[in-house]
């Protein structure tokens, strides 16, 4: 377990710190990137109360918690869509399998007794003692197995390592994965609340969804909203890459300027990761889910990436493309088909080509069209990635020149895990 | 009711944009895109039966007529 002591390493392949800023809620007790113990965590944290699931959806809503995987479903709707009793199950999602998010990692590799906690809340919440832990990280797998050691309620406790890809971690598909069958999202639309892992009722949610229902139950509603916005109290974990002041994971309060997260530069955004949405100019946004997705942006996986002026944004946004094509579970024919035909109209516009219409209309039929958000996402980060690149001159610059004279310099990683 | 599409079974065969022109058409790679996938039992009455066709002719069984669920 050495290494877990010297966790200073960064999270996924972002180069960057953890760190807090302003109130350290979850990050609390890891001071400079120091991975929390049992005995640290119980010196650091109250003692659980006990929730039931009506009492725990009540305190869930009173805060508007919403899921922090991406989807950023609200958790008492879900808390109360699953049966709670001995059948129940509770799911962990630790996949992370963005490249450019680090957060969960994070989480993971530095609290992972905060993340067990509120696994231990969910379930006592509904009645059961059936908790799996996926997570596909070596080194939060390794800090969650330490932690299970630790703990005398390990018995409830299945932790799960798999290498399932990006689509893989799809909650549906990881359910099914964490089930004996195939990581791959289900044709039909099931609910993972009414049949989730081993066709029962299941709660399932990311990581970090866990950890702040742990701190909910800890500090109470009034105190839990005590700093972030008023739509959706709390902090939150961001992951900053690019032409930031400070790339890494980040503690932050909700409800602050993006600005203060991305700093001066001018360069174009990406907010929310491979499935999220460009921006030329987010200045007048602030880090509330709720707001955002009024302005019509997601904040995903919680990445805020900004380029910087020595990279070819263009071919930023094609290397995201093909690995988003490489990362299809290849079972819907519209994601099969149409995520490569986006990354090739992306490297033929990065050529001089003019296929921008062409593009758009391959990528506006794509959402809704998979057995999971896959092909909607990837035609999302496209479609604003042409918007962006149009307006910002890029576009044009590439079609007189077939290049714009500046390297690849992968600022959005792309390679896997 | 409404239309759905088993994406994980769909292989694009195409006889569902033949039998229902009205709400399916092809894309370029030949793999159906719903225009309006709710099928009012009422509004819509004269499709029914064509969408009712239209799911048996699916050589893969990929598409269906469902009944509006409340969240679907």
């Amino acid at each position: 377990m050495s290494a877990l002591a010297a966790s200073g390493t960064a999270p996924g392949g972002t180069t960057g710190t953890v760190r807090a800023w302003g109130t350290a809620r979850l990050l609390a007790g890891t001071g400079s990137r120091r991975r929390v113990d049992l005995a640290r965590h119980r010196s650091v944290h109250a003692p659980l109360r006990s929730y039931d699931a009506a009492g725990l959806a009540e305190a869930a809503e009173a805060v508007r918690l919403l899921g922090r995987g991406g989807a950023a479903f609200p958790v008492a709707v879900k808390l109360r869509s699953v049966a709670p009793g001995p059948r129940a199950q509770v799911l962990v999602n630790g996949s992370e399998g963005e490249p450019a998010s680090g957060k969960d990692r994070a989480l993971l590799r530095l609290v992972p007794h905060l993340v067990l906690d509120g696994a231990v809340l969910v379930a006592r919440a509904l009645g059961t003692g059936r908790v799996t832990v996926a997570v596909s990280d070596a080194e939060a797998h390794a800090s969650l197995d330490a932690a299970l050691h630790e703990r005398p309620d390990r018995g409830s406790f299945r932790l799960q390592r798999h290498d399932h890809g990006f689509v893989g971690g799809e909650v549906r598909a990881l359910a099914r994965a964490v089930s004996g069958g195939p990581a791959l999202p289900p044709g039909r639309r099931v609910l993972p609340t009414v049949q989730g892992v081993d066709g029962d009722p299941t709660f399932a949610s990311n990581a970090e969804t866990f950890a702040q229902l742990a701190l909910l139950a800890e500090l109470g509603p009034a105190a839990y909203a005590s700093v972030g916005c008023a739509e959706e109290p709390g902090t939150t974990l961001v992951t900053l890459l690019g032409d930031v002041p400070h790339a890494g994971v980040v503690e932050v309060p909700t409800g602050l300027p993006l600005r203060a997260l991305l700093g001066e530069g001018t360069g174009p955004v990406l907010v929310g990761g491979y499935h999220g949405t460009w921006l030329a100019d987010p200045s007048d946004l602030v880090l509330s889910r709720p707001a955002l997705r009024a302005a019509g942006v997601s904040l995903g996986a919680a990445v805020l990436a900004r380029l910087p002026h020595d990279t070819c944004a263009l071919g930023e946004a094609s290397a995201v493309a093909h690995w988003l094509a490489s990362e299809s579970a290849g079972q819907c024919g519209p994601c099969v088909f149409g995520l490569p035909a986006l990354a090739a109209g992306l490297d033929d516009l990065a050529r001089g080509g003019d296929a921008v219409a062409c593009l758009r209309s391959r990528a506006a039929p794509l959402p809704g069209r998979g057995a999971c958000a896959h092909p909607d996402g990837a035609a999302r980060f496209v479609a604003s990635a042409l918007e962006v690149l149009a307006a910002t001159g890029e576009l044009e610059v590439h079609r007189r020149q077939g290049q714009c004279g500046r390297p690849l310099r992968y600022t959005l990683p792309v390679v896997a895990r | 009711m409404r239309l759905e599409i088993d994406w994980t079974r769909c292989d694009g065969h195409g006889l569902c944009a033949r039998l229902l022109p009205e709400r399916i058409s092809l894309d370029p790679d030949g793999f159906p895109v719903i225009g309006d996938a709710r099928l009012d039992p009422v509004a819509d009455a004269e499709l029914l039966r064509p969408a009712r066709a239209a799911a048996a002719a699916c050589p893969v069984l990929a598409l269906r007529v469902e009944r509006t669920r409340p969240h679907a």
